[in-house]
């Protein structure tokens, strides 16, 4: 019944994503052509196999977990398409159907034993994700070989052979999914020996010394992405689903405070050291001091942000393509000037409905690694969602990570598809 | 295209992606409601006792660990020659009704069958202490 529901709310999603393709060719002058039955195509195509799948493989699946997804890919593409139909919002939708297929794969190959048989090889999850996080640092003169893009480092670029052309994508973003796995699969062998508390330092519990030497390890790690990649973003993501996850596994409120101390110390360590890490807190602080230079960015999103009043100026009348990395990072900008007000609330509602369901799939699993899989998938998708937003509306320093199925990315996208399908995954046969 | 019809447009999208939202928020609000604890237990526990020589019908809530024996010491008097002095503890573990057998003479049965490690008691079971028989409700 739930997932009648669920494929009568993908259809939804997939007419306002036609519906958001012709607004856009409205201003132009174009009327609904083959683009907007594209759209419609590719979006009834990607969600309708992810569907399919479920009714046959988990048909008790959470049913609202992909059509939110599919919401905030509609909105997302509708601003990409508004500012770039040729070639992102094209190859942006190649990448739809893409992740519409991984997801349902996972849920096939998943079948039968569930999430459960991915706790086996954790080790090799966590070796994968260690080597794709440095495939960026791979030579320039090899085929395959990383790239600098924008000053970060966390490109990996593959030369075909046929001509010049090349296949570009983000391993870092398929690295965080690794990486989720095998903390869930760590931390439900560990957490009783992580939460016993030995001593206390006032009304705080403190566990054994030696169970903080992971966190001092995620630290380290999240600092190593930080100096060698330049990347601000996925250095604080790793850190904050590390000890987001810990502390959610033990209960114990000394890992926050010990995670937020060496956040904040190696941050100061940061700010201190590299330029690019000064010049982030600098255009954040002070935007309009270098206007045309480093606070450009975060200046022009603000005056989408502020030009947009209550409903925005509608797609395609509004200026955002002035602001820098408007269909990736700043993708929330966008839709802030053309839907207004409103439309930015409803991407935030829908990523508040988004972190809610999978928060409510980790309180109703039935063992530890699914629960702690849940959490952390969902802290994910979360951590990120608020990075990026907090950043394009100056509440934090702009961290250069991409909005969870709204920005323009082929990695990003079919990571988080291959989020949604294990978090649908373990919800099924989970109904409390 | 007139601005009156784009306008109008823009507000028809906005209303259909705050339709949207409005079908998955009061859909999802049953799946992220209150967890139910433990296996459905409505706590507090209770053993009643349902075959006795003196004490049919005897209520005996569990809300922390009770030592059920013949002695005068324990927690509940179990008047059953066939009962040791302190014959088995019942407490509860995260909202399960747990069993725990101190070493009797005669031993613990739940459900007919003798358990020495201890043993997590659902609704219905039936817990035996000599010829002394409670059901937990």
């Amino acid at each position: 019944m739930s997932r009648n529901a669920e494929a009568a709310l993908l259809l939804l999603a997939a007419v306002i994503a036609a519906m958001g393709t012709a607004l856009a060719n409205f201003p132009r002058g174009v009327g609904v052509d083959a683009q907007v039955a594209l759209t419609f195509i590719v979006f009834v195509a990607a969600f309708g196999a992810v569907h399919l799948s479920l009714r046959r493989w988990a048909p008790t699946a959470n049913p609202y977990l992909f059509p939110i997804g599919a919401l905030l890919v509609a909105v997302g593409l509708t601003e990409v398409y508004r500012l770039d139909a040729d070639p992102l919002a094209a190859l942006q939708r190649w990448w739809l159907l893409a992740g519409g297929l991984a997801a349902a794969l996972v849920v096939f190959l998943l079948r039968d034993e569930g999430v459960t048989v991915l706790r086996r090889y954790r080790y090799l999850f966590l070796a994968a994700s260690v080597a794709l996080l440095l495939l960026p640092l791979l030579p320039e003169t090899w085929p395959l070989h990383g790239a600098e893009v924008n000053g970060s480092r966390l490109w990996v670029r593959l030369e075909l052979p046929l001509g010049d052309r090349s296949l570009s994508f983000q391993p870092g973003e398929i690295a965080k999914v690794l990486l989720t796995v095998f903390l869930a699969s760590y931390l439900a062998d560990r957490h009783t020996a992580m939460s016993a508390a030995t001593r206390r330092i006032g009304r705080l519990q403190i566990p054994e010394p030696r169970h903080f030497g992971p966190i001092v390890i995620a630290a380290v790690a999240s600092f190593g992405v930080l100096v060698y990649q330049r990347d601000l973003g996925a250095s604080l993501l790793l850190f904050a689903l590390f000890v987001g996850l810990v502390y959610m596994a033990t209960g114990k409120a000394a890992y926050l405070v010990a995670g937020g101390g060496l956040a904040a110390a190696g941050g100061i360590i940061a700010f201190q050291v590299f330029d690019h890490v000064q010049r982030r807190v600098s255009s954040w602080l002070h935007p309009f001091d270098d206007f045309t230079g480093a606070g450009f960015q975060i200046a022009q999103s603000l005056f989408a942000l502020g030009s947009g009043s209550l409903t925005g100026s509608g797609v395609a009348l509004g200026r955002p393509d002035l602001i820098p990395a408007a269909s990736t990072d700043f993708v929330f900008a966008a839709v802030a000037e053309e839907m207004g007000l409103a439309g930015s609330i409803a991407v935030i509602a829908a990523f508040a409905l988004l972190i809610a369901a999978g928060m409510g799939i980790a309180l109703r699993s039935r063992d530890l690694f699914r629960k702690f899989l849940a959490a952390g998938l969902t802290l994910v998708v979360g951590v990120q969602a608020i990075l990026i937003i907090a950043g394009v509306i100056r509440l934090l320093p702009v961290t250069g990570i991409t909005l969870p199925f709204m920005s323009y990315g082929g990695s990003s996208l079919l990571a988080n598809m291959v989020i949604l399908a294990l978090l649908a995954r373990i919800s099924h046969g989970d109904r409390a | 295209m007139p601005a009156l019809f784009l306008n109008l447009l823009k507000l028809i999208f906005i209303g259909l992606i705050y339709l949207f939202l409005w079908q998955v928020a009061r859909a999802i609000s049953a799946h992220i409601g209150p967890v139910p604890r433990g296996r459905g237990r409505k706590s507090p526990a209770e053993l009643v006792v349902v075959r006795s020589e003196s004490l049919s019908g005897k209520r005996i809530p569990v809300t922390s660990a009770t030592v059920l024996g013949r002695s005068e010491d324990a927690d509940v008097v179990i008047d059953d020659p066939y009962a040791s002095d302190f014959h088995v503890r019942v407490g509860l573990n995260e909202g399960d009704l747990v069993a725990q057998d101190l070493g009797s003479t005669n031993g613990t049965y739940v459900n007919g069958r003798r358990v020495t490690v201890p043993t997590t008691l659902a609704k219905g079971d039936a817990l035996q202490i000599g010829k002394t028989i409670l059901e937990v409700r």
